[in-house]
């Protein structure tokens, strides 16, 4: 037994951290890119974004939740819907990452790396977000260990996304080393820990008996076709990024393979929805059809069906995949459509009023719960933005994100 | 231990709302019109004047149901929400994250947030005040004029509670959902 | 104990401030120096389990007096919990009874005495010392003048201050004020709340009887709303038994109110047609016969006049029913049915009658019809009950030569009383409307120049508030004791601040009934601030005017100067014979002597609490003392009788020792018959029989609508518009329109919207509701308040009475409030 159980010493550790291949950077290297305009309007805006943060962190600092419009029939907001759209982003680009390290897909292999890293990336600023929705993250830390919810699907997401992290983290620095057998252990694992923590996700609005429009099976499988779609439309972001949308050979041929593994989504994901919808509105239950039509009434919900479904699968379907400059600006069209996806379950989940009666004199009944985000809400919200932006550029300078030569 | 309820004799109820200040005055529940532990639900009567349906404008007092099978304790993730021994389901304001995952999980809108702890609160059977001190009547019961509520130990089969659920017809609130609330309304 | 940390704060302030507040006087922001943030306020207070003192006390929210146990902790009221053992609260408060401590604490309150630094109405005062204020009061200031000066140039005449107060425990010491100061200028809220009611009653069945709700198995309830206008203990009692649970309830509002939703049945009525609908129901009784013949027979003057006039005017039901709208088959069932279930049957008397013109008669027209059925002094009906007697306390009423009767012309009824009768036909208690109007017309046979107010809000509480400004503007001495700074404190030249009712013993009082009782204010905690309870005002008043006034007396009234000559005259004749002697002993030795009747301190040199218990001492002994100390209440027997029979239900009396029948089932009028015709009013030139005029018919030309007015649960009046919890359940008043209505005006929901009247206008926000007419729209009285010194209740809503014009009930000078028409226009 001895020699299986392999113990690690703080030494050993330390020397494995110091064997991590990265660039030695300084602050005026990271301030130091090439000045195009674009890039300066980039910087800009990544500058913009990480103040509008502060200036959010400092207003909910100053007044606490009051700083949100979050109230008691719509408790979750803004911050909880960018918290999903990140961890989903990032469930998506850890999909889109194992499929060549871990499942051994050759031609995805060049993008692993980066996935990887940017799956990394999208779960911090996930996790910088939530730290300021949740009222008392460091309460949060204790008593989750100290008094588990073992039957809170909230517990099992968030706790599995702390797991999933460290996995994704191991991960990555196997890869950077290029110990590709232990970056596939690693990588099978933190991905079926992901997919785990994802379905939870999905859960905590599927245990919802309270909400008839969220509750049930649908959300856990859901999400994670959608989580899929969103790191396929974010290796499009990446690469064209990467590439300024003049990509290599092999960079083509991997991206229209991806897009028409896209297309086969979205296809599956429309199949989804338009049932979703039709069960919802046809399957007999009053409250859960009326929610289901007002949702059909309201702008986000076309906005998440043009932007993330119908725009893409057509310039999918008319070029077989092959217009990847077209796909690369779809897929920009495509993450503000998945933006809306995650506003809108938030939001929908919270729609019906749970008490239905007036409860002063003058007040009309409720009919639908009304939330607008705050400014504070908005203002954390893209700086979350920033923040993955930001952390994504100084990994660019850090770490070779490219495949490494050797296959 | 015991195993609190509470039946109402709903329709005894004039909506003056005396409950809900002495709920707060007792509790120390904050002012603001969402904060708060208890409440009573109205309608605009069905029809057109003059031909209102009277029956259409009955007033429903709630406030947490006490559930036996609780979906605000099942989702929280710290056991904040927990059951105490009196079977009333309470909220431990040091262990609450203020995830709200209880808020959206409640059936009843019986959750609110107490912006002086920034954790969920909801009646607790006035637990904390005057069941601690040894009294057997909440604010809300003891100060209503039609003497809506009557709360008491259901394990106890004698107890007043106990006797009119045996008597009276009673029904319980979104009872489909498998909740198994604590507050009975009479018929 | 926890204290909520914004209150903790606030407390710290007071104490802070009554350390510091000696040197800031400043001009204008005297009143709420420690006023949180707007919209920060939130003082809520939660009980502890530690120790705490309870103190039973009444409630004084509203007029009801509900027994409470305060709980007080650290100095600090926590909460207010009913008071089990009063018969007439029956273990109750209302929201407004537990939002008392909001009261207590609510930092606008008025901490200090004050005098007006500004132009009247203005809202511009100085802090003073006590002792200040008194001597503002007597020798006024440069901006107002002093009741010296003002009674010296009046040459002695009392009747140039007028006296008004609100309801409420002390009153009783207040009115002693009055009657030493000897003015013959009194008004209180009577005739804008419920003298045409409890007059019509007294003059028709002997007095304004109570409603055994609690065995009446029928009750018709019309323009009375008991689920929302809470009078105890009808409130507790008829809800419990509606619904199909042994009381049929038939209500009749042209509202959907919370006692029509309660009701079995709701039927809307025009307004200001009960009178017909009365008449309808009294017709089918006759007609068919359905009356209780031995009552009628035994206990009835004049019933066969009665029937003739009744059948002879064609009063049936289809007639009324196109003036009432009113289905007339409904009439039928309903007079029908209440004969059926009579005597156990009730057509609830009301409290507020302010209604319309002819509310006098609809209120006799319903004593006989409830007299028909013989539900008087019985069971189940209309009851008398029993009062429990106090011992006395020694008043005052010095007679003052230069007095001025209140009356333009005297009507000597036999008792040697002046009656007030230019405006009112019948009373002699005052209308509030005509005084207002014959002081700004200058129609008094003398001037009136001075006020004191007394727990009382005119500015807010009579139709017309423009009149009202008007008159305060033109009164030049005003006093005003209050607890808040209300509209009527900003009017005022001196502003006397008294403690809430939970930091004074106020006068024991009895509370008549089926279960009768004593009750007894008792003090919580100390005053804070400055305040002072009312008696202690007057003591300290009093002292200071007594003899300078004194000293005016002397110089205008004959008779004092006849009586001081006399001791003249004694001292100059030395030798006397025997006879001399014995008058010499009754006459006054010294000036000392004669000042001693003209004492007006007298009556409040010793403190409340010694009152009460010689009052009560006097008949009940030690043990009716020390039951009142401790429990607040207190009856004969009580030790025996009063068990708690569940945990909400108690017994008072057991059912044989209650007062359903004092009387024999008789009436308590003088002949001690039912009066269905009083010959002495048609020497007025008033029906003596309930009567339908034409004019009394509902009018509403196209386009306008008839204002209503009226109470909601969760507020007194004009007095708790400031106390934040309630503010809290329902921030302001709507105007109720009726929502086809609105639709067609493309008024939705929480429009501002502008009612005019020829009398004023006001913007409010608007509530379309099917639960009212469409030619009919309804305020919540009480609220669009202008004193700027109140938070919550600052311009907060409408003000009814801005729009409500002041038209007199012709019979008793009442108001009649109902008989406005409105416009409506969307701004
Ligand atoms: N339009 C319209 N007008 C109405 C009515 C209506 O329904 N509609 N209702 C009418 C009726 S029924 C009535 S009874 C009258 C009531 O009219 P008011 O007798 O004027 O009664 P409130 O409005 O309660 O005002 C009482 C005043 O007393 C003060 N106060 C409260 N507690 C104390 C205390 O302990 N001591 C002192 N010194 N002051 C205190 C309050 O601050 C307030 O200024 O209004 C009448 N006016
Ligand atoms: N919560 C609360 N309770 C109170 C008070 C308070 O301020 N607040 N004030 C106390 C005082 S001082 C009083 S006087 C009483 C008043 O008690 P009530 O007289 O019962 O109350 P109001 O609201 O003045 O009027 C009663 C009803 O008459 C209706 N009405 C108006 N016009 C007509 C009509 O022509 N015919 C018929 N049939 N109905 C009509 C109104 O719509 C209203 O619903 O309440 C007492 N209790
Ligand atoms: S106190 Fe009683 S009557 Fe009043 S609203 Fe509450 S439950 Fe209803
Ligand atoms: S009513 Fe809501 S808060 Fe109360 S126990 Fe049930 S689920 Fe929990
Ligand atoms: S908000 Fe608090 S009580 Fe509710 S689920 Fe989260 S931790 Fe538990
Ligand atoms: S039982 Fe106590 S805590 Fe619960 S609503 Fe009633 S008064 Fe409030
Ligand atoms: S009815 Fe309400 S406000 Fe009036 S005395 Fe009773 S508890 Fe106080
Ligand atoms: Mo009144």
């Amino acid at each position: 037994m001895e020699q299986t159980v392999k113990k690690f010493s703080i030494k050993e550790i330390k020397e494995f951290i110091a064997s991590i291949p990265y660039n030695k950077i300084t602050i005026k290297d990271i301030l130091s890119f090439e000045k195009t305009k674009e890039n300066k309007i980039l910087a800009g805006v990544i500058a913009l974004l990480l103040g509008l943060f502060i200036m959010g962190v400092l207003m909910y600092l100053l007044h606490g939740h009051h700083a949100y419009n979050v109230t008691r029939e719509h408790p979750w907001g803004l911050l909880i819907a960018v918290y999903i759209f990140f961890v989903v982003s990032s469930t998506g680009l850890c999909i889109v990452g194992s499929l060549g390290d871990v499942f051994g897909f050759k031609d995805y292999m060049l993008i692993s790396k980066r996935a990887i890293f940017g799956s990394i990336v999208t779960i911090l600023s996930g996790f910088a977000v939530i730290a300021f929705e949740i009222g008392h993250p460091v309460t949060m830390l204790i008593y989750n260990i100290v008094s588990p919810g073992l039957r809170s699907a909230i517990w099992w997401m968030g706790t599995l996304y702390g797991l999933y992290l460290t996995f994704m983290i191991i991960e990555f620095m196997f890869l950077l080393k290029n110990d590709m057998k232990n970056a596939r252990t690693f990588g099978l694992i933190g991905l079926l820990v992901g997919l785990a923590a994802h379905s939870n996700l999905g859960g905590v609005f599927g245990f919802l008996n309270a909400r008839t429009i969220s509750n049930g099976v649908f959300y856990p499988t859901y999400f994670i076709l959608t989580a899929f779609i969103t790191g396929i439309f974010i290796a499009f972001i990446m690469m064209g990024f990467r590439y300024k949308l003049n990509f290599t050979k092999e960079v083509q041929v991997m991206l229209s393979n991806l897009a028409k593994i896209q297309g086969l989504l979205i296809s599956i994901l429309i199949f989804f929805v338009t049932w979703k919808m039709l069960t919802d509105i046809y399957g007999g239950m009053e409250n859960r059809s009326g929610v289901a039509i007002h949702i059909l009434g309201s702008w986000t919900f076309w906005a998440e069906v043009i932007l993330a479904m119908l725009i893409p699968i057509y310039i999918i379907l008319k070029s077989k995949g092959d217009d990847t400059k077209k796909l690369f600006y779809a897929s920009l069209g495509g993450m503000v459509g998945i933006f809306f996806m995650r506003y809108n379950l938030v939001h929908d989940t919270q729609l019906k009023p749970l008490q239905m009666m007036k409860t002063e004199q003058y007040q009309l009944a409720p009919q639908w719960v009304h939330y607008f985000p705050s400014a504070a809400e908005i203002m954390i919200s893209l700086g979350g933005l920033g923040i993955c932006l930001a952390l994504y550029y100084v990994g660019t300078k850090l770490f070779n994100l490219d495949s490494d030569t050797h296959h | 231990m015991a195993n609190y309820g509470m039946a109402l004799d709903y329709k005894n109820c004039i909506n003056c709302k005396a409950c809900e200040v002495a709920c707060k005055e007792e509790n120390g529940v904050e002012l603001g019109a969402e904060k708060h532990r208890i409440w009573v639900g109205g309608n605009e009567p069905d029809g057109i004047w003059p031909l209102l349906n009277i029956a259409s404008a009955a007033f429903m007092p709630s406030q947490c149901q006490h559930c036996e099978n609780a979906p605000c304790e099942e989702v929280c993730p710290t056991h904040a929400t927990y059951y105490d021994d009196n079977g009333v389901v309470r909220v431990d304001a040091d262990k609450c994250i203020l995830c709200s995952y209880c808020m959206n999980a409640c059936p009843y809108d019986a959750r609110y947030v107490d912006s002086r702890t920034m954790t969920v609160d909801k009646c607790n059977f006035c637990s904390e005040t005057r069941l601690a001190r040894g009294e057997t009547t909440t604010a809300c019961q003891n100060t209503c004029p039609t003497k809506v509520r009557i709360f008491g130990d259901l394990d106890d089969p004698n107890s007043e509670i106990s006797v009119l659920l045996r008597t009276r017809e009673h029904f319980t609130l979104k009872t489909h959902l498998g909740t198994k609330p604590k507050l009975f309304y009479m018929l | 104990m926890a204290i909520e940390i914004s209150r903790r704060k606030f407390l710290q302030g007071s104490v802070a401030l009554s350390v510091i507040g000696g040197t800031s006087v400043g001009v204008s922001p005297l009143f709420s120096e420690e006023k949180e943030e707007q919209g920060e306020l939130s003082i809520t207070t939660k009980t502890g389990t530690g120790k705490a003192k309870l103190v039973p006390t009444l409630c004084e929210m509203c007029v009801n007096k509900c027994a409470a146990i305060a709980r007080v902790e650290n100095g600090i009221v926590t909460k207010l919990d009913p008071n089990p053992m009063f018969p007439k609260s029956k273990n109750m408060l209302c929201p407004r009874g537990n939002a008392g401590i909001q009261a207590l604490y609510d930092p606008d309150r008025l901490k200090y005495p004050m005098i007006r630094v500004g132009e009247k109405g203005e809202g511009k005062f100085k802090r003073v010392t006590w002792d200040e204020a008194y001597n503002a009061i007597l020798n006024g200031t440069d901006k107002f003048p002093g009741m010296a000066k003002i009674l010296d140039e009046e040459q002695d005449n009392r009747s140039s201050f007028l006296f008004c107060a609100g309801e409420g425990m002390a009153e009783h010491t207040f009115k002693t004020f009055y009657s030493a100061f000897g003015s013959s200028n009194w008004l209180n809220h009577a005739s804008i709340c419920l003298q045409t009611v409890s007059s019509a009653y007294n003059l028709t069945l002997g007095a304004y009887p109570g409603a055994d709700l609690e065995n009446a198995t029928y009750v018709i309830m019309a323009g009375a709303n008991r689920a929302e206008a809470i009078v105890t203990p009808d409130t507790m009692t008829l809800f419990k038994n509606t619904k199909g649970r042994g009381t049929k309830l038939v209500c009749i509002d042209p509202r959907f109110t919370n006692t029509a939703a309660k009701a079995d049945k709701w039927l809307p009525i025009n307004p200001g047609t009960d009178l017909a609908f009365v008449l309808a129901l009294t017709y089918v009784v006759l007609k068919e016969e359905l009356y209780n013949k031995e009552y009628v027979e035994a206990n009835f003057n004049d019933f066969e006049i009665y029937k003739n006039h009744i059948i002879s005017h064609g009063y049936t039901p289809e007639w009324a029913s196109k003036i009432t709208a009113i289905p007339a088959k409904e009439i039928y069932t309903i007079a029908r049915e209440f004969m059926q279930h009579a005597p156990k049957a009730i057509y609830y008397p009301g409290r507020r009658s302010t209604f319309a013109a002819n509310d006098f008669q609809l209120r006799r027209a319903m004593a006989i019809f409830q007299a028909l059925g013989g539900g008087i002094d019985t069971k189940g009906g209309l009851v008398f009950g029993k009062k429990l007697e106090l011992g006395t306390h020694e008043g005052l009423a010095p007679l003052y030569f230069q007095a001025a009767s209140r009356a333009v012309q005297e009507v000597d009824r036999g008792e040697g009383k002046p009656r007030y009768d230019d405006c009112a036909i019948v009373t002699e208690s005052g209308s509030w409307l005509a005084w207002r109007d014959r002081f700004l017309e200058n129609r008094m046979p003398y001037k009136v120049r001075g006020m004191f107010v007394y727990k009382h809000n005119p500015m807010l509480n009579m139709p017309n508030t423009k009149k009202t400004a008007q008159m305060m503007k033109k009164m030049e001495l005003t006093v005003v004791i209050d607890t808040m700074p209300s509209d009527t404190v900003m009017y005022a030249d001196v502003v006397l601040p008294e403690c809430t009712y939970l930091e004074r013993t106020d006068p024991v009082n009895t509370f008549p009934g089926v279960e009768p009782s004593i009750a007894q204010r008792n003090k919580v905690i100390e005053p804070m601030y400055e305040s002072k309870p009312l008696i202690e005002i007057l003591r300290g008043l009093t002292q200071k005017i007594s003899k300078p006034l004194f000293e005016i007396t002397k110089k205008y009234d004959m008779d004092v100067q006849d009586m001081i000559s006399k001791i003249a005259n004694s001292a100059a004749d030395t030798n006397t014979t025997e006879d001399a002697n014995a008058t010499i002993a009754s006459a006054p030795k010294s000036e000392e002597d004669i000042f001693a009747e003209f004492d007006i301190s007298l009556p409040f040199k010793e403190s409340q609490e010694k009152i009460n218990e010689h009052m009560v001492h006097e008949l009940y002994g030690e043990e009716g003392v020390k039951a009142l100390k401790e429990h607040g209440v207190f009856y004969p027997n009580m030790k025996q009788f009063f068990k708690q029979v569940s945990a909400n239900e108690f017994q008072y009396y057991p059912e044989s020792e209650k007062a359903y029948s004092v009387n024999n089932g008789a009436p308590k009028t003088e002949s001690g018959k039912v009066e269905c015709n009083l010959a002495f009013l048609a020497e007025k030139g008033i029906d003596p029989m309930p009567t339908w005029k034409n004019d009394f018919a509902f009018v509403v030309p196209k386009g306008k609508f008839r204002m209503l007015t009226g109470r909601h649960a969760q507020y007194t009046q004009s007095s708790t518009a400031n106390n934040s919890m309630l503010h809290d359940l329902m921030p302001s008043n709507y105007v109720w329109i009726n929502k086809r209505v609105a639709d067609e005006m493309n008024i939705e929901f929480g429009d501002e919207v502008e009612v005019s009247s020829p009398t004023g206008k006001v913007t409010i926000k608007a509530y379309p509701t099917e639960q009212i007419a469409p030619n009919v729209v309804f305020f919540i009285h009480g609220f669009g308040s202008q004193s700027e010194e109140l938070t919550w209740a600052y311009k907060n809503g409408g003000n009814d009475n801005a729009v409500i014009t002041d038209k007199v009930e012709p019979i008793y000078g009442a108001a009649a409030m109902h008989e406005t028409n409105v416009e409506i226009r969307k701004v």
